[in-house]
């Protein structure tokens, strides 16, 4: 594997004062987005009302109103970061992440199957909302198994597995489609802008759901994650010291899609975010390995509520979905990572 | 010259004559088309349809087969037809065999090109349009084999990489562009995912000239073609003008993309499947190859509109989804034997 020679170079900052900026970074971007909106709530205000003051109305608004959108983006966007650093480290390939593997389209088929399969005449969903992250968890398996089955013993080749996550993904995609269709009308149509990566219609509830299954899967990850191989040792080496094993390799895939899937179940089909994150996070901490985590999640969240930020104060009222911003940026950046990666490979 | 043509015809698995093949598809092309005319959410005898395209006597019967029956079995093959032959042209230009409209983000760009010419420069006439799509395809063109070169070279795999890549920029660019413009999700369905239902039959004939073009083009280049089958230099030594052939059979490839796009939407992995049945069919001189692709493509793309008719019956499927699950899973067939 020559791409691993291709690390981008360390940074001279230090990792600790680079996460504390990226983290700052953060969460002045969080407090603008909640207090982005119909009327302007200063920043101050914001972080006061998060923190438990504020007067009743303030309450009111930045808590049932704004919060639970900006904080879907941050939870969505660091989720799907988090399951793109895990697969590029565990493919050892910088373009892998749980879109182009086809998880992200696996876990969107999912969650519309659930809602075509559960929805009552009314079109309410006949069993209990809290069954949605496990329908998208199981299509997110489903995929990126597949997608390793069919890549059979050479799973790490890169290219290959990016051709049937790609694959994958487009049998997924137009069975979605289809799916839609037979779901109630309303719901098709709820399902066509969540599809595309949308956070403005999500509720406390929803937020529950996500943090309860990103947080428990997040800790394990981060436990599992000590025992990635450093991303200077080949397949060969790293297996002889014990580390890389096939077993352990599932796992690693497993949390990841159990990653995607609960940022995807109410978030929809965010793209991209766990493609660029991680390699930015390495531009900016290079390979220290709780520095990386950590960045690429504060990165993806950043992204994802950046874009969302974006859609409102330059689109607005139209409600883009956000999923399609982070598209326009990160489609070029995985060409230029295509063209850079193969130049350097001469 | 003769020496070449005769190996490759030793491409087709079937030993039938020619003759016949093209006569079966001839014959199985008429019949898909009767088919598309006669059944769907109601069925017609043959007898109510010849009544409603001869004499309209204005009766809802002749209505629905005259106004919304005959379009889409008019405009279902000719696009099949036009994306069938086009994906031979990519297949043989960048020598690779899960190379299509779309997997090079071709059908895609066609489809931005449309939507951008609709809402930002208020084309409204239907030749603007079909301009637009075949614009658009040849700059996607143009830009996706510039950054796969830029990636070293032409890999097979590379340039597949790069335009499904480009394809998800331009959906989700039209994405933006239609919602900004509250359009209906039925109108961003079909600039995504492609259909033959509701399309004026004005789109028919708007869109024929422009296949016929796109088609006599690659006919005229097919010996060519046939020699850059193998390798450049092998082109180059028989006297094929390869920079003049490649750029003329791209201007092809954007005309009959594009005309396809205009009329029925980026109807999915057409151009990926129709040209491997078609070599299985007739071997690979491109003249066979490009009749057979035409041919198969337009009942290719009659059955699937048929089929989107019964698979979620009362409702109709987008006949986008239909192909692109096929399509999905012939691209999973042909990785799995490319890569054994």
């Amino acid at each position: 594997m020559t791409d691993i020679a291709l690390s981008p170079r360390r940074s001279i900052a230090r990792p600790s004062a680079t996460v504390l900026a990226v983290a700052a970074v953060f969460v002045l971007l969080f407090l603008a987005g909640i207090g982005f909106g119909s009327t302007w709530i200063p920043l101050e205000t914001v972080a006061n009302v998060l923190l438990g003051g504020g007067e009743k109305t303030e309450k009111l608004v930045v808590l049932q109103l704004r919060l639970p959108r900006v904080l879907a983006a941050a939870l969505a966007g660091g989720a799907i970061a988090y399951a793109g650093y895990l697969l590029q480290r565990i493919t050892r390939n910088e373009l892998a992440s749980p879109g182009v593997l086809g998880v992200v389209d696996g876990a969107a088929l999912g969650v519309v199957l659930f809602l075509a399969i559960f929805s009552g005449a009314s079109n309410s969903l006949t069993v209990s909302i809290a069954w949605q992250p496990l329908a998208a968890a199981i299509g997110a398996v489903a995929a990126i198994s597949l997608v390793f089955i069919l890549s059979g013993r050479q799973a790490s080749s890169a290219i290959r597995l990016l051709l049937f996550g790609i694959a994958v993904a487009a049998v997924c995609k137009a069975l979605t489609t289809i799916f839609m269709l037979i779901g109630p009308i309303y719901q098709a149509s709820q399902a066509a802008r969540w599809l595309a990566g949308a956070v403005n219609t999500i509720n406390w509830t929803e937020i529950q759901l996500m943090l309860a299954v990103l947080i428990p899967v997040g800790i394990i990850a981060g436990f599992a994650a000590r025992h990635l191989p450093p991303a200077d040792l080949d397949d060969i080496s790293s297996r002889s010291i014990g580390l890389n094993l096939p077993v352990y390799r599932i796992f690693i895939f497993f949390l990841a899609a159990l990653l995607t899937a609960g940022a995807v179940a109410f978030a929809g089909g965010v793209s991209f975010i766990g493609l660029m994150a991680p390699h930015l996070a390495r531009l900016l901490v290079g390979r220290a390995r709780a520095a990386g985590i950590v960045v690429s999640i504060l990165l993806g969240a950043i992204i994802l509520v950046g874009a969302d930020l974006l859609i409102r104060v330059a689109l607005a009222p139209l409600e883009v979905p956000a999923g399609t911003v982070t598209a326009v940026i990160g489609a070029p950046y995985f060409l230029y990572l295509l063209v850079r990666k193969d130049k350097t490979n001469g | 010259m003769t020496a070449i043509a005769a190996t490759y015809d030793r491409g087709a698995r079937v030993s039938l004559a020619k003759g016949w093949i093209y006569a079966g598809l001839v014959v199985a092309m008429g019949i898909t088309m009767l088919m598309s005319l006669t059944l769907g959410y109601k069925v017609y005898s043959l007898g109510e349809v010849w009544a409603a395209l001869t004499a309209n006597d204005g009766s809802e019967t002749a209505t629905v087969i005259a106004g919304l029956r005959l379009p889409r079995a008019l405009i279902a093959p000719l696009a099949g037809a036009a994306l069938g032959m086009a994906g031979v042209l990519v297949q043989t230009l960048s020598r690779n065999r899960i190379a299509s409209p779309d997997t090079l983000g071709l059908n895609a760009g066609a489809s931005l090109a449309v939507v951008l010419a609709t809402v930002v420069f208020g084309v409204q006439s239907l030749v603007g349009l079909s301009l637009a799509a075949a614009t658009g395809a040849l700059l996607t063109s143009v830009v996706v084999f510039g950054v796969a070169a830029g990636a070293g070279g032409l890999s097979p795999l590379k340039i597949v990489l790069v335009g499904v890549t480009f394809a998800s920029l331009a959906h989700a660019v039209v994405e933006i562009i239609l919602t900004s413009n509250e359009a209906q999700l039925q109108q961003l369905l079909f600039w995504l995912s492609g259909a033959f239902v509701d399309r004026p039959i004005s789109l028919f004939y708007n869109g024929l000239p422009v296949v016929l073009v796109g088609a006599a083009l690659a006919f005229v280049l097919s010996v060519a073609l046939d020699a850059m089958q193998a390798d450049d230099s092998t082109a180059a030594s028989l006297g094929v003008p390869l920079v003049a052939v490649r750029g003329l059979a791209f201007l092809a490839v954007s005309l009959l993309t594009g005309a396809a796009v205009s009329m029925a939407g980026p109807v999915a992995f057409v151009g990926l499947v129709v040209p491997h049945i078609a070599r299985r069919l007739v071997g690979l001189r491109h003249r066979h190859q490009l009749a057979a692709a035409a041919l198969s493509g337009a009942i290719y793309a009659t059955l699937a509109d048929v089929a989107a008719r019964f698979v979620i019956y009362p409702v109709e499927a987008p006949v986008g989804a239909i192909t692109a699950v096929v399509g999905a899973v012939a691209l999973l067939v042909l990785l799995m034997r490319r890569l054994a």
